[in-house]
């Protein structure tokens, strides 16, 4: 849509401009005397304004050869081709004006007097083409500097969303509940699995607290949070739920938002080993494809599940959450068939530059000031 | 002493074991089976016929209200999950009590104490809060549960071709099968998506996309035709209702 007609006051303050140009224009022709008062505002004014209506047009060419994208040159070239019609065009309209009021109205020989102010006319048409296309050109700057800070702060906002969404997913109270009572049951006749469980919740949950208040972590660090939480649910799970991993080693270095597995994790043990009577194994492989990383889960599912209860929340918030920070440069794809379910992940392949940072696990999570 | 049947239903063996444990202080009820499935619990209830349940919601194939759903005999059911949403529905269901998980030995002996109480003065589960409640809220069914003796079949919505009422039962026609269940046909309609199952006649809820044709066999009589070549009768009101739909 145009900027100047989409909007009622834009175009007042256009038209506005433009009468005023008409009475500027109607006193270049009446200050000399060739034409009186009346003669120069009935000729001028009207066809002033349809010239304005008519330069309007200018915003798709300024919309197609924007400033940024076309070489100046160019530019110039297809404005002055651009002013030529204009100026073509409001020729026709103008001689038509000038039959009209001949004619019509009887002002004698207004043509000739006109055509002898011919070249005069031209020039000033020319400068406000000019003058129309460089509003044009502010106009779409502004709307562009505009839309592209609408576009980041809802880019923003996806991105705290999606983190905020996956936190609270990652701390699943069900899953805390579900864990607290196998710890309930082990109490009595397994202390020493109650103590190992605890060990892995906590550990699980300080990983994910710390870590996911993070912009990105390596990808060593989040499968071994998927991992993590993987084991915890194969004491509650126990043979049901087997567990493959194939991480190369060149990825394990690759940067990654944190938690973004966990949903399709979490997601493979829900909606997949939990329903079926004898579990099966859910797989994890991470390869270095080029510059980009490739990320695979996969795990069987009950065919006859009835569909529509599949996790669509957890995966459309990993997406929208890939879609804020890489927006089309990464990709995640959704696979269920024959029983399997699988989630590809690929993300542009980021390092971590500094490789000699300490690995986390070596640093100490608690200041020898703060016990 | 008066012993009480029981059976543990929870596909987690560690969530089992605990119930298990806690039983152990009351030798008045005799575990007679554990279960990790909803298959094996109807098969283990329509077998064993115990009279207490403890019944786990999340469950593979078959969750803990539509193992309810397609065991006939009365029970006093305690259900217990993680969840608390179910409790809503376990009340619905006018289960004895729910333990949420993790529970603690006093809260279990309570619920045992209610379930003590409500067999002396035999206040079963009502049959048809089950079926109204086995089903998740307003969305349509996807599948319906039949039982034959200690099988179960799950029959997808869109494979039933028709249902005829049959006294106390329906029979559902599905691949050339017919599965009795005993349910009310209008309790059966209620379940199903009305945009696909239409109650054509006093006994019949046709699947519409069966349907081949409609003849007119006498005034205000019509029949349809499937696309098997099967008739079924199909009366006024039913025709309105197809009309309606199609």
């Amino acid at each position: 849509m145009h900027p100047i007609l989409a909007n009622l006051e834009r175009f007042a303050v256009y038209i506005i401009g433009w009468l005023i140009f008409g009475v500027m224009i109607a006193a270049v022709l009446a200050l000399p005397k060739d034409f009186s008062w009346t003669e120069a505002l009935a000729l001028a004014m009207p066809l002033t304004v349809i010239y304005g209506l008519i330069c309007l047009s200018s915003w798709y060419v300024c919309r197609f050869y924007t400033l940024q994208k076309t070489p100046i040159v160019q530019v110039l070239a297809v404005q002055t081709i651009a002013s030529i019609i204009t100026i073509l065009a409001w020729g026709v309209v103008a001689t038509g004006w000038i039959f009209i009021l001949e004619r019509g109205v009887g002002i004698m020989e207004l043509q000739t007097r006109v055509v002898a102010k011919g070249p005069l006319l031209i020039g000033i048409n020319v400068i406000l083409y000019g003058l129309a296309a460089a509003v044009h050109y502010l106009i779409a700057a502004f709307e562009a500097s505009k839309e592209s800070e609408r576009r980041e702060l809802q880019s923003r906002i996806f991105a705290q969303d999606a983190e905020l969404k996956a936190l609270r997913a990652q701390i699943n109270p069900h899953f805390l509940f579900n864990s607290l009572n196998s710890i309930s049951a082990l109490a009595t006749h397994n202390p020493a699995a109650v103590r190992a469980m605890t060990l892995k919740l906590a550990d699980f949950l300080r990983k994910s607290l710390r870590l996911g208040s993070q912009e990105s972590i390596r990808l060593e660090e989040e499968i071994s949070m998927s991992l993590n939480f993987l084991e915890i649910e194969q004491i509650r799970y126990g043979s049901r739920l087997q567990i493959v991993q194939q991480i190369d080693d060149v990825c394990k270095g690759c940067l990654v938002p944190p938690l973004i597995l966990q949903p399709l994790v979490e997601n493979a043990v829900v909606h997949g080993i939990a329903h079926l009577i004898d579990g099966g194994t859910i797989s994890i492989e991470a390869q270095w494809r080029g510059s980009v990383l490739h990320v695979h889960i996969e795990n069987p599912i009950d065919p006859d599940r009835p569909r529509g209860r599949k996790g669509g929340l957890g995966l459309e918030n990993v997406k929208k959450r890939l879609r804020a920070i890489y927006k089309e440069d990464a990709q995640l794809q959704i696979d269920d068939r024959d029983g399997v379910f699988r989630s590809d992940l690929w993300l542009p392949a980021q390092t971590d530059l500094n490789l000699n940072r300490p690995s986390p696990e070596t640093v100490p999570t608690t200041l020898p000031s703060q016990m | 002493m008066d012993t009480i049947k029981a059976l543990i239903i929870d596909d987690e063996e560690l969530a089992r074991s605990i119930i298990r444990e806690f039983l152990s202080d009351h030798p008045d009820i005799q575990v007679v089976a554990e279960c990790s499935n909803g298959y094996e619990a109807v098969k283990a209830v329509t077998e064993l016929e115990p009279e207490l349940l403890f019944l786990d919601v999340q469950m593979p194939k078959l969750n803990g209200f539509e193992v309810l759903e397609l065991i006939e005999s009365d029970l006093i059911v305690i259900f217990i999950t993680a969840y608390e949403q179910y409790a809503v529905r376990a009340f619905e269901v006018h289960a004895v009590d729910y333990l949420l998980k993790p529970f603690s030995r006093e809260r279990f002996d309570q619920a045992l104490a209610r379930a003590r109480e409500k067999r002396t003065r035999k206040e079963f589960v009502p049959r048809l809060d089950i079926l109204s409640a086995a089903k998740p809220s307003n969305e349509p069914a996807e599948r319906v549960l039949v039982r034959d003796g200690s099988r179960v079949f799950v029959i997808p919505t869109e494979k039933i071709d028709y249902i005829e009422a049959q006294d106390d039962y329906v029979a559902i026609r599905s691949e050339g099968k017919s599965h009795l269940k005993k349910q009310r046909l209008s309790d059966l309609q209620a379940m199903l998506s009305p945009r696909k199952f239409v109650r054509i006649h006093r006994s019949y809820i046709l699947n519409v996309d069966r349907l081949a044709r409609l003849e007119l066999y006498a005034k205000d009589s019509r029949m349809a035709i499937l696309k098997d070549g099967t008739k079924l009768q199909v009366s006024r009101s039913g025709y309105e209702a197809l009309k309606e739909l199609l």
